[in-house]
């Protein structure tokens, strides 16, 4: 079966803390200014004293109907046979139609360079058998990436025994993060 | 004369990297190719790497004070990532923001690059550069001449919480002064004290793992980061563990939590008076555990006869319903149930009387040593390195400036009041100081009444500060000694239960600095004192602190840690308390030999006038006390602190969502943006601390936000030497 690369990310373990944003900065020179990857808060809900706050943490969706890659003029925007949705810098002409088109707002234009930028899912260390620099760190292990068509990837595992939703479904991107928002006790041990 | 430099040249980039001075900075060993060439660095120089290749570096992190475990990726001779080291306790291979955020400090340009004497007026902000041996003989002259006209105690010593601090420790002891500073009074002197005083331990552990109930009352660990216990906490949330957390604030941690109580300010200690009231007219208390280790109970009985949920909810504003449905719960679930210790929860004079009621509580269901419940000190069961033989050390003379103990008797010698030297500069009595050596530590930001602080600097002869960027206090000084950076030197060795740990360079230093071992031992040689601090070299140290274990420097450098293969934690002595009884004190012999209310007690707090708002403040997971916020990275995941105001108070004064208002105490006045929330009871103001930075050294973090130490008061429990930082109250309005 063919690879499809993804993300599961469980909302209910994420504390806000950002470290996942200052480790993807970090491992991928983000220009300051910009980032690849985010963690959004609902703002404080309801009123004092019943109120709740959550927070969801995201990233390039790496979708399968990427719509930053059907846009693309020259081809530098691809969708690799593994799923991952990355930019072709030496393609790009930075006319940044793919930053319009994403509906995740989930590409920048970077300053340096002048090129869409975004998440790889850190393919760079994907490669050498690395886990993403978001996952890697993350405090709650709420960020967790893998085959999404591999029954034996924790992200498989993961969405197989929770519900699951994914961002603006109504656009058809299918986009590849999993957000599991209830408690989960054990994160399974997997690919 | 050599030429004179303000803050702005000094920290220039084109100054330093094509100016004269910059090239003696540089050398040529610390060539400007070692300077990271990232864009998000600012830097954007690129020149010849020195060293060709990849190389990872284990070593120690120091973002906070928690000494997480790091491997460093260096490539090329440039540091290009921090990632967590999965054989360090502490982490458990992951950082948060700060650890992640470590390689900016590192290549900022405010970096203090050579040793700095003061060439204008204190806090002018004119600099002339100095080589080492000018700045220490300097230093040394400064602190000799102190010594021989006023005596040793005329000299103060300050440092915080470091892995190098027990060598500063040796350098102030050998001087001879009384005078030590800390950090302790302003975080957590009501918790130490208060656990010291019922356990004869200060700070026990919690064991989270098997926990199932926990209540929380100054532990946030979701924003005050304590890397492996937040990741014991969230792992606990998950598992869907009952979790209170009392704050006046929703905090993150309370959106985690299963309850939030919104108490008010300063009566936690009601709330915990209630629920032991509780336990104890229910008949829930382990009574087998009370007999056996425990002293005082019948005391307590009567102490707490009147103090019911109903009589609670008066002062707390916690439902009568509430507190007695938790204090069943949290009965029910012992011993797996644990009232946190907490932290920084210094905030009102009756702190510590809070804290000794959360501990009677736990000793009341008998917790102490069972699964899910309170670890004994396990500080006691850790391998004990090698340390220096040197001199005995001279007697010191003189009472100490801070009052312990002759004005605060309970607070412990190591502990200290920092908030009362300071005043007591100020005021000259018991005597006067005149010199000041602060290693890494920010007072100006720190204690209450910012300006008292900077008019105590302003009094003195001396004034010398060891730190690796400007800091506030730098700022102020007469001579500033820059200390490597975490990730280009050692520190000494750390140990945890039974592996050893080391703090390494993982690059070479940049520029002209040392690390703060050889700053305090070339400190002591200049001033004749060098057989204390006996060793060559931070090599030579740490091999002296390893000669008790099979293992030498090289490897240990090599593989990062140490692990002693057959070593046995000893619990043989968990039961035996350190107390003056030998058993738990419910009813502390000490108090009571004091003359004071034996068993914990209720104080009323004082409130806020009609107009007044109590003034809160706290931690954000982003950055650490008053030393990250000139990290770009962390500014860019947390830009300024904010004023929490509940949306009520907000409409009332008119003002929205990151408008700027004015919060007025009766020591100061600062202005900053508002956060208005439905998270805040409408009595308080909320603000992190560690903005509002006075130091122009401090080109990314100056002017941004407000600094609490500037509206603080000064208010002292007199039992703990806490800080009652919440006992500030403030008026709002719009700017």
């Amino acid at each position: 079966m063919t690879v499809r690369m993804g993300f599961v990310i469980i909302t209910s373990r994420c504390i806000d803390c950002d470290a996942c944003m200052v480790a993807c900065r970090s491992e991928n020179d983000v220009p300051l200014g910009h980032t690849r990857n985010w963690v959004k808060s609902s703002g404080v809900q309801g009123q004092f004293p019943k109120v709740s706050e959550v927070f969801q943490p995201g990233n390039c969706m790496h979708c399968d109907n990427p719509p930053c890659v059907s846009v693309c003029p020259t081809g530098a925007s691809q969708k690799r046979s593994d799923g991952i949705v990355i930019v072709e810098d030496k393609k790009c002409i930075g006319c940044k139609y793919c930053l319009t088109a994403c509906p995740y707002d989930a590409r920048f234009s970077n300053s340096e360079t002048g090129k869409a930028d975004k998440c790889t899912l850190c393919l760079h260390r994907l490669e050498q058998g690395l886990e993403p620099a978001c996952v890697q760190t993350c405090l709650g292990k709420s960020r967790l990436a893998g085959d999404l068509n591999d029954p034996s990837s924790v992200v498989s595992m993961l969405i197989a025994q929770y519900p699951t939703r994914i961002l603006l479904k109504e656009v058809g991107t299918g986009p590849n993060i999993y957000y599991i928002d209830e408690a989960v006790p054990d994160i399974p041990d997997g690919k | 004369m050599s030429k004179v430099y303000t803050w702005d040249q000094l920290f220039s980039r084109r100054q330093f990297i094509k100016g004269s001075v910059a090239a003696a900075a540089l050398g040529a060993a610390a060539g400007i190719g070692l300077l990271r060439p990232e864009s998000n660095l600012g830097q954007g120089i690129s020149d010849q790497a020195a060293v060709k290749g990849t190389k990872l570096v284990t070593t120690i992190c120091e973002q906070c004070v928690w000494r997480c475990g790091v491997i460093a990726r260096v490539e090329d001779g440039v540091v290009k990532m921090l990632e967590g080291n999965p054989d360090h306790p502490n982490n458990l291979g992951r950082l948060c923001p700060r650890g992640n955020a470590g390689i900016e400090t590192l290549y900022s340009p405010d970096r203090i690059k050579f040793p700095l004497i003061r060439a204008g007026a204190r806090g002018s902000g004119l600099w002339r550069r100095a080589s080492w041996d000018e700045a220490l003989s300097y230093t040394a002259e400064q602190m000799k001449k102190i010594k021989d006209k006023y005596g040793a105690k005329a000299m103060m010593f300050n440092s915080t919480d470091n892995l190098s601090q027990p060598f500063f420790e040796i350098l102030l002891k050998a001087y001879g002064t009384p005078n030590y500073g800390t950090q302790r009074s302003l975080c957590f002197n009501s918790m130490t004290t208060g656990f010291l005083y019922t356990y004869g331990t200060p700070q026990p552990g919690t064991d989270f793992s098997k926990c199932k109930y926990m209540i929380f009352t100054g532990r946030n660990l979701a924003e005050g980061i304590s890397n492996s216990e937040t990741q014991e906490m969230i792992e606990m949330v998950a598992r869907g563990v009952k979790v209170v957390v009392l704050d006046p604030r929703f905090s993150k941690t309370a959106s985690k939590a299963t309850e939030w109580l919104p108490v008010r300010p300063g009566t936690d200690s009601a709330f915990f008076l209630a629920m032991i009231n509780v336990i104890i007219k229910e008949k829930l208390y382990n009574k087998v555990f009370v007999n056996q280790y425990t002293q005082g109970f019948e005391d307590l009985l009567t102490e707490v006869k009147d103090y019911t949920p109903e009589w609670a909810e008066k002062k707390c504003e916690i439902p009568a319903t509430t507190i007695r449905r938790i204090a069943l719960d949290f009965a029910s679930a012992a011993p797996a149930a644990i009232a946190h210790p907490n932290w920084r929860t210094s905030n009102f004079v009756n702190s510590f009387q809070t804290e000794r009621a959360i501990a009677v509580l736990n000793a009341l269901i008998g917790n102490w040593a069972q699964p899910g419940g309170l670890i004994p000190d396990q500080d006691l069961s850790t391998l004990k390195l090698g340390v220096l033989s040197h001199p005995a050390f001279p007697i010191a003379q003189g009472i100490r400036l801070d009052g312990v103990p002759w004005q605060y008797p309970m607070v412990p010698l190591a502990y200290g009041v920092i908030q009362t030297m300071r005043d007591n500069i100020l005021t000259g009595k018991p005597y006067e100081a005149k010199g000041w050596l602060i290693s890494r530590q920010n007072p100006v930001l720190s204690i209450p009444e910012r300006q008292k602080t900077i008019n105590a600097l302003m009094k003195l002869d001396f004034v010398a500060v060891i730190d690796i960027q400007a800091s506030d206090t730098a700022y102020y000084a007469d001579v500033i000694l820059p200390e490597s950076y975490y990730l280009e030197r050692f520190d000494g060795l750390i140990p945890i239960k039974n592996k050893i740990f080391i703090r390494q360079p993982v690059v070479e230093p940049l520029y002209d600095t040392k690390s703060s071992l050889m700053i305090y031992k070339e400190l002591a040689d200049k001033l004749g004192l060098g057989e204390f601090l006996p060793f060559k070299d931070e090599k030579d140290l740490l091999a002296q602190q390893l000669k008790p274990f099979a293992v030498d420097l090289e490897e240990l450098q090599r593989v990062g840690h140490y692990e002693m293969q057959d070593f046995k934690e000893d619990h043989s002595k968990d039961f035996e308390f350190q107390t003056s009884s030998g058993k738990i004190e419910i009813s502390s012999g000490i108090m009571a030999q004091m003359g004071k209310k034996a068993v914990p007690t209720w104080n009323e707090p004082p409130r806020p006038e009609k107009d007044h708002y109590y003034l809160l403040t706290g931690k954000t997971a982003q950055h650490t006390q008053m030393f990250t916020q000139n990290n770009r990275w962390l500014l860019e995941v947390f830009p300024e602190n904010r004023a929490w105001l509940h949306t009520s108070v907000a409409a009332k004064i008119g003002v929205k969502m990151n408008d700027d208002v004015v919060l007025e105490s009766e020591v100061g006045k600062v202005s900053i943006k508002a956060y208005v929330t439905e998270g805040i009871r409408p009595d308080c103001i909320f603000m992190v601390g560690g903005f509002g930075h006075v130091s122009k050294g401090l080109k990314a973090a100056y002017g941004l936000g407000a600094s609490d130490s500037a509206l603080h008061k000064t208010i002292t429990d007199p039992i703990s030497g806490g800080s009652a930082l919440s006992e500030t109250f403030v008026t709002v309005s719009k700017a």
